[in-house]
C-alpha cells in the first residue's frame, strides 16, 4: 500500500498547486529559527537515524529529514507522513555528534506543516479539549468516585476545579488562533 | 518542612489518582510538603500540543509557572511530560530575552508577568537529593520493605533527555532510580536497551497506535527476558503507555503479557504501608496482585 494519510480533505489539499511549490530556502532558515538548533552543521553521519526507536518500523528516518531542512525541501518534507513518527524521545540530539537537535527539527516541521492545514486529527483534538477544560486528558466519572475513594476531591486542583481559569488559557490560545484553525481543519475533514 | 507547589498535570490526577494521594502521603512522611497549584492546566504536552505551535506551548507552560512564582515556591512534579514542559520552558525563559519578551506580551493581556523567580524539580530528584531527602531517608521511612521483588526502571525520555538541557549529567545508563528502588527493600534489576522510549511520546500514541505499541512491545520482551515481577516508572504517561498499551497489544497483536507497572510514588506508597485501596490499584489495566504476592 502506499503511504499516505487515509484523510480524503488532506488528499484533494496535495492536489493544490500550493503544495508543489519549488524548494525554498527560507524554509532552511524558518526551520533554524523554530526549533533553535543548527540544521546547516549536519554532516550526515546518520547517528541519529541510528538512535531512533521509529526507525526501525518504518520508513521514517530522522537524518532524512535534517537533510530535507537543510536543502529546504519544504514540500517533501511537509507532506510526509513520517513527520509525526517521532516520539519525540530526544536520543538523537543526546548522541548527535554536531551538537544538532534532530527532535525539534521535527517539531519546528510539524509547526510548519500546522500552517499549511496538514497536521493529523488526534492533535488538533487535543488542542480543543485544552481549549475547552484545561486539560488534554480530563477527568471522568469512574475517576472521579475513585478520587473520593482516596480522600482527594473529586476535581483536581487545576482548572476542573476552578474553572475561572479556563478563560485565560482561551486567551493565550486565541492570541495565535491556534483553537480557530484547529476547528477550521477538523470541520474540512468531516464531510 | 520543604515546601513546594505541586504541579499535577493531567494523567495523573484525571487516569491514576492514586500516584497524586501516593505523591503526597508519602512525601509528608520525608519532609516534603506539596501544596495545591490552584488553578493549573496541561503542562501543557510537550508533543500532542507543542508539535501544533510552539508559541502557545511556551505561553501556556509559562502561565503554569507564573501561579507558582505568585506564591513564591518551586514547583515539583511527577510526571516526566509536565518536567520537560515546565522545567523546559522556565529554564528556556530564564535564559532567552526574545522567548521570554514574547511571552510576557501575550501573558499581559491575562494580568500576568513571567519573572523567572522559581525553579521546578522532578519529585524523583527531590528524593534522590540528600539536601531535601536523600536515600537513607526514604530507606528509613519503609515499614513494608518490597522483599523478594524485582523490579524494572523505565526512566523516560524527558526526565533526562536532552541532557545539556537538564541538571543529570547522565541519560546512557543513570543509576539513581534504581538507588531509589532498592532503598525501598526490592531488587532493581538491569536490562537489554534500557533508556529506549516508552513510544507514547510526541503524538505518536494517538497517530499511530500500533507503531507505539510495537516499541511498547520491544521494552516488555526487554524486561520480562531479565524476570522483572514489575516495571516502575516516574511518568503516569509512561504508565498508560505500559499498563493499558499491553491490553492493546493484545487487541493489535494477540500477544499477552501481564506486567504489573507501578509508579515509584505507588511503591513508595506500599512500601510505607499504604494499601492497595489508598492507591486505587484497582484502576490499573493490568493487575497488581501478583507483584504484591511475591513481596515477603
Ligand atoms: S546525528 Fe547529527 S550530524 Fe549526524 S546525521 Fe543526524 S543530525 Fe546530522
Ligand atoms: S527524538 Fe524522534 S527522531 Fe530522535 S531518536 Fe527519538 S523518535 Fe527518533
Amino acid at each position: 500500500m502506499a503511504k499516505g494519510y487515509n484523510d480524503p480533505a488532506m488528499e484533494t489539499r496535495f492536489q493544490d498547486r500550493y503544495y508543489h511549490s519549488a524548494d525554498n530556502p527560507e524554509f532552511t532558515k524558518e526551520v533554524e529559527r523554530i526549533s533553535r538548533t543548527i540544521a546547516h552543521m549536519c554532516f550526515q553521519c546518520g547517528t541519529c537515524t541510528g538512535s531512533c526507536p521509529s526507525a526501525p518500523r518504518s520508513s521514517y528516518r530522522i537524518r532524512k529529514f535534517v537533510r530535507r531542512a537543510v536543502m529546504g525541501l519544504e514540500r517533501e518534507a511537509l507532506t510526509d507522513p513520517d513527520l509525526w513518527l517521532c516520539t519525540t524521545c530526544y536520543s538523537c540530539t543526546d548522541r548527535c555528534p554536531r551538537g544538532i537537535a534532530p527532535t525539534d527539527i521535527i517539531m519546528a516541521m510539524r509547526n510548519l506543516a500546522f500552517k499549511w492545514d496538514i497536521i493529523p486529527r488526534n492533535f488538533l483534538k487535543t488542542v480543543q479539549l485544552i481549549y475547552t477544560t484545561g486539560h488534554g486528558v480530563p477527568n471522568n466519572d469512574v475517576n472521579r468516585a475513585a478520587r473520593v475513594k482516596l480522600g482527594l476531591e473529586a476535581e483536581p486542583e487545576t482548572t476542573h476545579k476552578y474553572p475561572e481559569y479556563i478563560p485565560g488559557i482561551q486567551k493565550i490560545i486565541d492570541h495565535y488562533k491556534m483553537k480557530e484553525n484547529a476547528d477550521r481543519i477538523l470541520a474540512e475533514g468531516e464531510h | 518542612m520543604h515546601e513546594y507547589a505541586f504541579f499535577l498535570g493531567c494523567i495523573a490526577p484525571n487516569r491514576y489518582p492514586g500516584c497524586e494521594a501516593a505523591a503526597i502521603k508519602t512525601s509528608r512522611k520525608l519532609g516534603i510538603e506539596l501544596l495545591p497549584l490552584k488553578g493549573a492546566s496541561c503542562c501543557p504536552a510537550p508533543g500532542a500540543f507543542g508539535a501544533v505551535d510552539l508559541n502557545v506551548w511556551y505561553a501556556m507552560a509559562a502561565r503554569n509557572i507564573v501561579l507558582a512564582e505568585q506564591m513564591n515556591k518551586d514547583i515539583t512534579l511527577i510526571c516526566n511530560g509536565c518536567y520537560k514542559s515546565i522545567y523546559e520552558v522556565n529554564e528556556r525563559l530564564k535564559e532567552n530575552d526574545d522567548l521570554r519578551d514574547g511571552v510576557n506580551e501575550v501573558l499581559a493581556e491575562i494580568d500576568m508577568e513571567f519573572k523567572g523567580s522559581i525553579d521546578v524539580y522532578h519529585l524523583a530528584e527531590l528524593y534522590y537529593d540528600p539536601k531535601i531527602c536523600g536515600v537513607d531517608k526514604i530507606r528509613d521511612s519503609v515499614t513494608r520493605p518490597l522483599t523478594g521483588t524485582k523490579i524494572a526502571v523505565h526512566y523516560g525520555c524527558h526526565l533526562l533527555k536532552p541532557i545539556k538541557e537538564r541538571r543529570f549529567t547522565d541519560s546512557e545508563n543513570p543509576m539513581w532510580i534504581e538507588e531509589l528502588v532498592d532503598a525501598l527493600g526490592a531488587e532493581s534489576v538491569q536490562y537489554r536497551n534500557k533508556m529506549q522510549c516508552c513510544g507514547a511520546g510526541g503524538g505518536v500514541r494517538g497517530f499511530d497506535l500500533a507503531h507505539s505499541l510495537d516499541i511498547t512491545n520491544e521494552k516488555l520482551i526487554n524486561v520480562t527476558e531479565v524476570g522483572a515481577d514489575a516495571i516502575t516508572e516516574v511518568c503516569p504517561f509512561c504508565q498508560l503507555q505500559y499498563d493499558r498499551g499491553q491490553i492493546e497489544i493484545k487487541e493489535k497483536f494477540g500477544i499477552e503479557w501481564a506486567l504489573p507497572v507501578l509508579h515509584y510514588n505507588e511503591l513508595l506508597g506500599l512500601a510505607q504501608g499504604m494499601t492497595p485501596q489508598e492507591l486505587a490499584l484497582d484502576l490499573h489495566g493490568i493487575d497488581c496482585k501478583p507483584f504484591l504476592d511475591k513481596i515477603r
